[in-house]
Parts: structure tokens; sequence; C-alpha cells
């Protein structure tokens, strides 16, 4: 049975189409690592829920949400949106923002939204494995 | 779908880096303007919001980093550097780059050359379908193992064949020769296949216009007279493959339609335009067991292994041997698979060659090793700052992977182009009878082996650099300025390893080269028993055979027309000029043999000649007399043998006078009127046979096809127009086809030739690098040395110990070389074992030849740079340091 479940999960795994990515809250001993593929799964799901933003407003956004245990290098952000855009899941355009300067505005696109719902599913079916993994080792 | 277009995506910008940076900047800069703005908004001065941003955002060229590997690959990037590295270096030293690649192309050329080669004949299956389960099937009888009928068939054993084997699809058999063909009122020589009615079934083509023949056209007395062409054939003569179909052309004096056109790349037997049903209508005559005058194929049925045929074809023999003993006692039948069979020999020759030209790359890249490895050693401060500034180990010996391959595929494209050159030109020298030289050419594999060989050649190449590279001692190359020999004594050790691996190698090479033209000249040198110089051979066939027809008198009247031509010595006219012999038979003397005894007759070689003949070939009367009018058709039969068969029929007494019976055209008594001298009839590497001539008016079948020989007193081709004319006045529908007695001895050590001058050639080529790794190896010692020998002589040593000094290494280093060499000759030459004539493996004369060649050459090499040593001027010498 746990053999099963183990194979299962290693498939799941293996299906989620993330990068290899850690994400860690800089300077702090207590830090968060995030699992790979979930900083994408993130910014997918604030662009999704917030429509378009820039790179700047995701990571604002986002260290709001997970303030304080995440403190974020708002730099590591542009790898995830590369990864979604040459997927084709995201699609950025110029534009100008309130206080008037240019700013790339990424939007989730027709893709990206049934991306995202794969991907949470997929996330679900994980993070339920594995915590019923972890509630039958203890 | 998505990983796809990302892969996509990725490379794409792995092949343009750079081109999203200035968007990505842009980016950033705006990011960290908002921050900024941000920054102001709770309170900060312009000048802290700045740097608090800057802090907030964290390393923007970090960033910068990680989105370049998140959208392009990075190695691919990092070899792209390595790649613009390399040759940025190769163009600050162009010299250098150009005699890299330049040696490495020729190396490589000359090895895709070859291969193309050796692909066409021996790789690329035959052009039929099912290639591997098509063979011959030839009969092996003691004594007949070499010379014109080795393997010949009888045709009444082939029916037996027919009738009992069970592993064959179908089997044939047939014969071929080059006839007169009479299309329109154009004659020409053809090389005509007879053959028989499952010929082409066997090889499981189809024609490319008309059919093959029905069965009605292939029974002894068919119902007409028919041909199939090649399209060659087809667009020389009607214009077109389907255009030649129902045309006619008349071969033996009898009109035949063309029913057939072969597919373009059939070709078999090899060079043959015209094929016909092997039933002559003309001369219907029962299977024939004694005589071995055809050649058979089979198509193995599917299923069956070559080692079954050949079992079951071993017990057939066996049953008609029990049957036939008269004539089948000893005869036993071997199955080889076709391409086993056209390949023969050759495929020696060509592992030989391929070897050479393997050789001579790796000589060549030993010797660019050598030269890198001197570079690399100038280099060590380039290496010692990329270490410095944290380039990794792995990451320097990659570079120089990378540079060593950049040459490599520069000398690959170079060396293709070369290639083709090559190819051409190799066909060209490759003797004519070797086969399937019409396919040659460069396709994927002769592709794929260049770049595989460029690769290899490229890493040899790097590996020496590189490992020495990976060795730098930060500290020292610094420290050293890089001009001075870093790398010490164990690069001094590799660059000498390098120089004797040279050596050696091209000890090896030149002792094979040498082992060959000894044994060319040898061949050249062995009496050939005739005079071949300033004779015209025209080769003409009457195209019938029939005594009553005026035609068959047509070469009595050529000769009489041409003797008293101006510039004409003497003329005759032969069946078998020598190189050419193409029957053989059993002998009897003074006996006429019984049916039982066909078998157990001595052989000789047959031939039939005109009165004159030995005059005008230079073989010597030594007995008797030469045919005159005397031997003419209704007088009594006679015959001329030469020496060796004198000798051998009757040891201790004169043969004239006596009769000899010839296993020939009749079996009837001939008497011996003369003897004449011996020639060696298959070229200069084979003993002269027994040979017995026959009157050709006494001969008429055999007689309708003769090169008539014509010793002159200038260039004999100057003669073939007036020879030509007087031929068609005679007879305008007999083609004539001349050439020179030289040529066709020629013809006969055109292998050797062509072995021994392609393999001196390329042992030259390795002479010269050798010659020239020796000499750079001592230029560099020089030069490293140069201050020492300025302390040596401003200390008062002379210039001979000087050069002393420098030579003691060197001269070491060549001995050993050549002792490696001919011990590696010792092994290797063996190969050629039967490609020699006349000389042993172990010819002294080659081996001191080699070793002196090699050892003044070197000593050259060595003495120049040396002997400018030797006039260091101390005071400059010293100021370098």
């Amino acid at each position: 049975m746990i053999s099963y479940v183990h194979l299962t999960t290693e498939r799941i795994a293996a299906k989620l189409p993330f990068e290899k990515t850690t994400w860690m809250a800089s300077g702090s001993k207590d830090r968060v690592e995030l699992l790979q593929g979930t900083l994408d799964l993130i910014v997918l799901r604030a662009l999704h829920t917030m429509g378009a933003q820039h790179a700047y407003a995701l990571a604002a956004r986002l260290e709001q949400v997970a303030e304080p245990s995440l403190r974020l290098n708002q730099g590591t952000l542009y790898p995830a949106l590369v990864r979604l855009e040459q997927k084709g899941w995201i699609k950025g355009t110029w534009q100008r923002t309130e206080s008037n300067r240019e700013a790339k505005y990424y939007a989730i696109t027709k893709a990206g939204v049934r991306g995202l719902e794969k991907q949470t599913e997929r996330w679900r079916r994980l993070a339920g494995l594995v915590d019923k993994l972890l509630l039958n080792e203890g | 779908m998505t990983s796809v277009r990302r892969f996509i995506l990725r490379l794409l910008n792995a092949c343009r880096p750079g081109r999203a940076e200035p968007d990505l900047d842009r980016e950033l800069k705006s990011h960290v303007g908002l921050l900024e703005d941000d920054f102001q908004r709770r309170g900060l001065s312009p000048e802290d919001a700045r740097l608090a941003a800057k802090r907030a955002f964290g390393g923007v060229e970090h960033t910068k980093d990680r989105h370049r590997d998140a959208r392009s690959f990075v190695w691919v990037d990092d070899i792209r550097h390595d790649v613009a590295y390399a040759v940025r270096a190769a163009r600050r030293s162009p010299g250098f780059a150009l005699v890299g690649v330049a040696i490495m192309a020729l190396g490589i050329g000359a090895n895709t050359a070859v291969f193309s080669v050796v692909n066409a004949i021996l790789l690329n299956p035959l052009p039929y379908p099912n290639p591997e389960r098509i063979v011959t099937l030839t009969t092996s009888v003691a004594g007949l193992e070499t010379g014109p009928i080795r393997g010949q068939i009888a045709d009444a054993d082939f029916e037996d064949w027919r009738a009992q084997a069970r592993s064959f699809d179908a089997m044939a058999y047939f014969f071929a020769r080059a006839t007169a063909v009479v299309v329109g009122d154009q004659a020409e020589y053809a090389r005509v296949g007879r053959v028989s009615g499952a010929f082409f079934r066997v090889f499981g083509v189809q024609p490319s216009a008309g059919r093959w023949f029905d069965p009605e056209e292939i029974r002894p007395r068919p119902s007409a007279a028919v041909a199939i062409v090649t399209p060659a054939f087809a667009q020389r003569h009607f214009g077109g493959t389907v255009e030649a179909i129902g045309q006619t052309i008349r071969l033996a004096n009898r009109s035949c339609v063309i029913v057939g056109v072969t597919p373009a790349d059939f070709a078999f037997p090899e060079g043959t335009e015209i094929w016909a049903p092997l039933a002559l209508p003309a001369v219907v005559r029962p299977p024939e067991r004694g005589g071995l005058n055809f050649r058979a194929v089979g198509r193995l049925r599917a299923g069956f292994s070559l080692n079954q045929a050949q079992s079951e074809m071993a017990a057939i023999a066996k049953r008609l041997e029990q049957h036939y003993p008269d004539t089948n006692m000893g005869r036993r039948v071997l199955v080889t698979r076709l391409h086993d069979e056209i390949v023969g020999d050759v495929r020696l020759m060509l592992y030989v060659l391929l070897a050479t030209v393997a050789l001579v790359l790796l000589i060549a890249c030993t010797n660019l090793a050598t030269l890198l490895l001197a570079r690399a050693t100038a280099r060590t401060q380039e290496m010692s700052i990329r270490a410095a500034l944290g380039a990794s180990r792995g990451r320097i010996v990659r570079q120089m992977l990378v540079e060593g391959l950049v040459q490599g595929c520069c000398s690959g494209v170079v060396g293709l182009a070369l290639a083709f050159g090559g190819m051409k030109t190799l066909v060209a020298l490759i003797p004519g009878n070797v086969p399937r030289l019409n396919e040659v050419a460069i396709d994927e594999r002769v592709l794929l082996f260049t770049a595989i060989i460029s690769v290899i050649a490229s890493l040899l190449l790097a590996l020496a650099p590189a490992f020495q590279a990976a060795s730098v001692q930060l500290e020292r190359g610094l420290r050293h300025g890089g001009t001075r020999s870093v790398g010490g004594r164990r690069t001094a050790r590799a660059r000498e390893g390098l120089v004797v691996v040279q050596v050696s190698l091209s000890v090896v090479l030149l002792a094979a080269g040498g082992l060959l033209i000894r044994s060319f000249i040898a061949l050249q040198r062995v009496p050939l028993g005739f005079q071949p110089e300033r004779v015209l051979a025209a080769d003409a066939t009457v195209a019938t055979p029939d005594p009553r027809q005026p035609a068959t008198l047509f070469f009595r009247d050529l000769l009489a027309g041409i003797s008293n031509v101006p510039g004409v010595v003497a003329a005759g006219a032969t069946m078998a000029a020598p190189g050419r012999v193409d029957s053989t038979g059993a002998y009897w003397i003074d006996h006429v043999p019984q049916a039982s005894e066909m078998r157990t007759g001595a052989l000789n070689v047959n031939s039939v000649v005109a009165p004159g003949t030995f005059t005008a070939l230079g073989i010597p009367l030594v007995r008797g007399r030469d045919f005159d009018d005397r031997d003419v058709r209704d007088a009594p039969m006679t015959a001329i043998v030469n020496e060796t068969l004198a000798r051998r029929a009757l040891p201790g007494q004169d043969i004239i006078g006596h009769k000899i019976v010839c296993a020939f055209d009749t079996i009837e008594p001939m008497t011996v009127v003369g003897v004449v001298g011996d020639v060696r009839q298959s070229g200069p590497a084979d003993e002269s046979r027994p040979e017995c001539y026959m009157p050709y008016l006494q001969h008429f079948y055999n007689g309708a096809t003769l090169s008539v020989v014509i010793r002159t007193a200038t260039d004999p081709m100057s003669l073939a127009e007036t020879v030509r004319r007087k031929a068609r006045e005679l007879a305008p529908n007999v083609p004539v086809k001349f050439t020179t007695l030289n040529a066709l001895t020629g013809q006969n050590v055109a292998e050797p030739r062509f072995r021994a001058l392609l393999i001196g050639a390329f042992a030259a080529i390795a002479l010269v690098l050798a010659v020239i790794g020796v000499f750079g190896v001592m230029a560099y010692a020089v030069s490293q040395r140069t201050p020492e020998i300025g302390v040596r002589i401003a200390l008062g040593a002379t210039p001979s110990q000087i050069l002393r000094l420098l030579f003691g290494r060197a001269i070491a280093m060549i001995g050993i070389g050549l002792a490696v060499g001919f011990a590696g000759a010792a092994l290797t030459t063996r190969l050629l074992g039967s490609l020699l004539f006349a000389v042993k493996l172990t010819d002294p004369v080659t081996y001191v030849g080699v070793a002196a060649l090699l050892a003044t050459t070197s000593f050259v090499a060595l003495y120049l740079p040396a002997s400018r040593a030797t006039r260091v001027d101390p005071l400059i010498a010293l100021r370098q340091e």
C-alpha cells in the first residue's frame, strides 16, 4: 500500500512541469523553502485573481500575503516569469503605470488558465498525499 | 505541448544570446524605479530611496544570470563562448591556424577519398533485391585454381545441378565476351553476355523498359533472335530506353530484336552492354561436360544459408564424380556470395590503402599535437590568468577541447572539399579491372565517416595540450611571464614522445611503400619473352566464322594489305596477345586420347596465330619454322609450341616432327613444325606456361576474333588510321579497336603500380610530416635553451660541443623511433604478403634504405636549428633573460 502511494507521488511530482526552483526568505534563520515549481504556481494564481500585473506589483503582493515568514528577494521572480511566458501561459506587454512609469504587465492567457487548473489540481493531490503520508508515518 | 514550445524558445534564445537582454534591462530598470517611488512615498530622500530600492531588489546582475539560465540553455552559450574564444585565438596567430587546418584537412581528405572507394566497393550492398542471397557457383579442379578459366563450369554439370539442387530459387549460367555488334551501318565492340533462362530472375530486378526473355526465346532452337541492352546503349543508339524496344541489332551476323532494357545500375557481368540468349541458333550443340566454358550464378531460397547450399552442392558434385569419373574426378563446387566474388583480391588492396591513410592522419595529428603542445607552453600565462580569474580546471580543459574541435571541424569541411577531388583522382588511378568504380560517390555513410574521423582527430589533437593546461600551476605560470618552458620536463618528454610516435609510424609506412616499390621494380625487370615496345594491336572480330564466306579471309587480306605500308616492320595476328590468355586445355603427344582420358593430359595455353606474329611480337623462333602459306585449310594440321611445352612434353628430345593433340576446337593430331621462346602470358608475376600456337587458317571459329599485331618503326598509334581505312575497305562491318602492346602489358602491372605509387606517395607525406616534427622539437629546444647556450659560449664552449649537447637527446629520440618503427613494420608488413613479388618481407635493401632516408632527412632537420644555436651571441642571449 505504502509503495503504491509512493509511486503515485513520484509520478505526480514528475508530471509537475515546473523547474527546480528554491525560493528562500532572505536573511531569515527561520526560512521557508518553496518546493520546486511552486513559485510558478503562485505567480500564475496571483495573476489569475488580480489580473494583469507588473513584476513589482506581483512581488509586493506575494510579500504582503506571505509576510512575515517570507521576505523575498524580488529578482527571483524573473526566472519564473520567463518560464511561464515561454510556455505560453502568461503574456507580457509594456504599459504605463498610474505613476506614469513604463512597466511590463503580465496577464494570464487562456492556456495559462487551463494550466493553472491542472496544476492546482495536481498540487492539491500531491499535498494531500504528502499530508496523508506524514500522518500515517506519524 | 507547452514543454516543446518552451524547449524551442530556449533553443532559439541559446542561438541568439543577448536578444532578450535589452527588454530585460528595461524591465528591471522599471522595477527598481517603482521600488524607488514607493520608498520615496514612504518618506525617504531620493538618494536614500535609490539605495533602499537597490537593496530590496537584490543583485541585478545575478537576476540577469538567473533569467538567462531560465530562458536559454547555458551550456550552449558557454560552448559558443569557447568557440568564439577559439576563433579569436586562431585569428591571433592565423599562420599557425592555417597550417594546422591544412595539414589536418589533407589527412581527413585522403581518408575520406579512400573511404568513399571502400564504401562503394566493399560496404555498399549490390544494387539488387536481397543481394546477400545472390551467389556464384564455381568449380575447382586441381591445376586450374589460377588462370583464365579458374572457376568456370561445364554446362552439362549445370543442368544436373539445376535438376537436383533445392537451395536455390533460380540458377543461371552464362559467358561474356567482347564481340562485334552492328547497329544500322555502324559496327562497334561491345561486351555481350550470353545467358541462360533464369539469369535475370537470379538478380530479382525488373527491366526499365520492355521485358526479359520469354522461355520460347531461350530454347536451343528459339522462335526469334532477341537481345536486351543497357539504358546507356539504348540512349546512345536509339535516343532512349523506350525507343530501343523493337529495334534491331546484328550479333554474330544474325539480326536480334531488342525486347528489353536493363535497369540503370544493372551491370553483371561487369561491363556487359548486351545480353542475348545463350543458345546460339547457329551453334546448337549438346551440353558438354569436359570443357569448362561458363560461369554460374544462383539465388538462394529464402531461409537457406550459404552453408546449406554449399553442403548440398558438395553432395551433388560427389554424385556427379561417381557417375562421370572420366570428366568429373576431383571436381568440386564452391558457392560464394556474389559480392565477395566480385570484390575478390581488391579487398586486401583497399584495406591496405585505408590503413595507410589512417596512419598518415595519425601522424598529422601527432605532428599538430607537438606544435600545439609547444604553443600551449607559450600560452601558460594566459591559462594561469584564466585560472586566477576563477576558471575551473574542467573549464580550461573544455576550452582546449573546443579549440581542437573547432580546428577539426574546419579541417573536416576543407577535407571534404579535397576529398571530392581526391576521389576523382583515385578513381582515375585505380586499375580499370577494379569493380564497381562507377558507384564511387560521397554518400551519407562517407559524410558520417568524415564527421567521425574529424572529431576523433580533433580529440587526439587536443588531448595533450588539454592535459597540459589542466596541470598548469598558477603561481609558477604567472611568475614566469609565460614565455619560457614552464611545462618543464614533463612537457618536453611528451613532445619527444610524440616525435618518436611520428618517426616510428612513418618508418612503418616507408617500409611498406619501399617493399611495394621494390616489388614493382622487380616486376618491371622480369623478361617477358617478347618486346612490347612499338607494337600496335588492332582487335577485330569477323562476324561469321563460316569458312565459305570471304569475310573469314579478312585477316589474311588485311595482313597482306598492310605488309608494305611504310613504317610497318612486321605484322601478324593472334587470338591471345600476351596478357590476354583466354583458353587453356590439355594436350597429348603422339596420342589421340579416348573420352575416358580427357582429364589426363597436362595443361597448356591455346593460341591461334597468323604467320609473322612471332616476328611482330619479338618472340624468338628457337627451332624449326614459322607458319606460312603451307598452313592453310585442308593442308596437314600443324602447330608450334613454346620451349616450356617442348621441354616438359619430351625432355631431352626434339619435339619437331612429333604429333600434338590439344583439347581445343578439334582433337585432330597436329605436326609440330617449330619451337618458339616462352612468354609470360599473364603478366610478369606469373610463370610461363606451356603454350601451343595453331595457324589461323586451320581454326576458323577461333580465328574469327584476333588481334592484329604490327611492329612499327615509329609511334605505333600513328598507323592506326591507315589500318582502320584498310579494314573498312575490306569489310565495312568489322569493327576495329586499337591499343598498343605496351598498354596491354601495362594493364598486367596496373595494380602493383597503383599500390606502389599511392602507398609510396603517402609514405613520402608521412616522412615530410615526421621530419617537420623533428625540426619543430629541435627548434623549440634551441629557442628554450638559448640563454643557457649563451652562457656556455661565453664560458668558451666550441660549436661542436654545443651541437653535441643539443644532438644527444634528439638522436636517441630518432633511434628509438626507428627501432619501434622497424618492429611495427615487421609486424604489419606481413599483411602485404600476397601483394609482393620477388621481394622478401625482410628485404634488407628496403630496411637499410628506409633507415638511411630517415637518418639523413632527420639530420638535416636537426642540424638547421642546431647550427643556428652555435652562432648565438652570448650578450643578446643573456639579455633575453
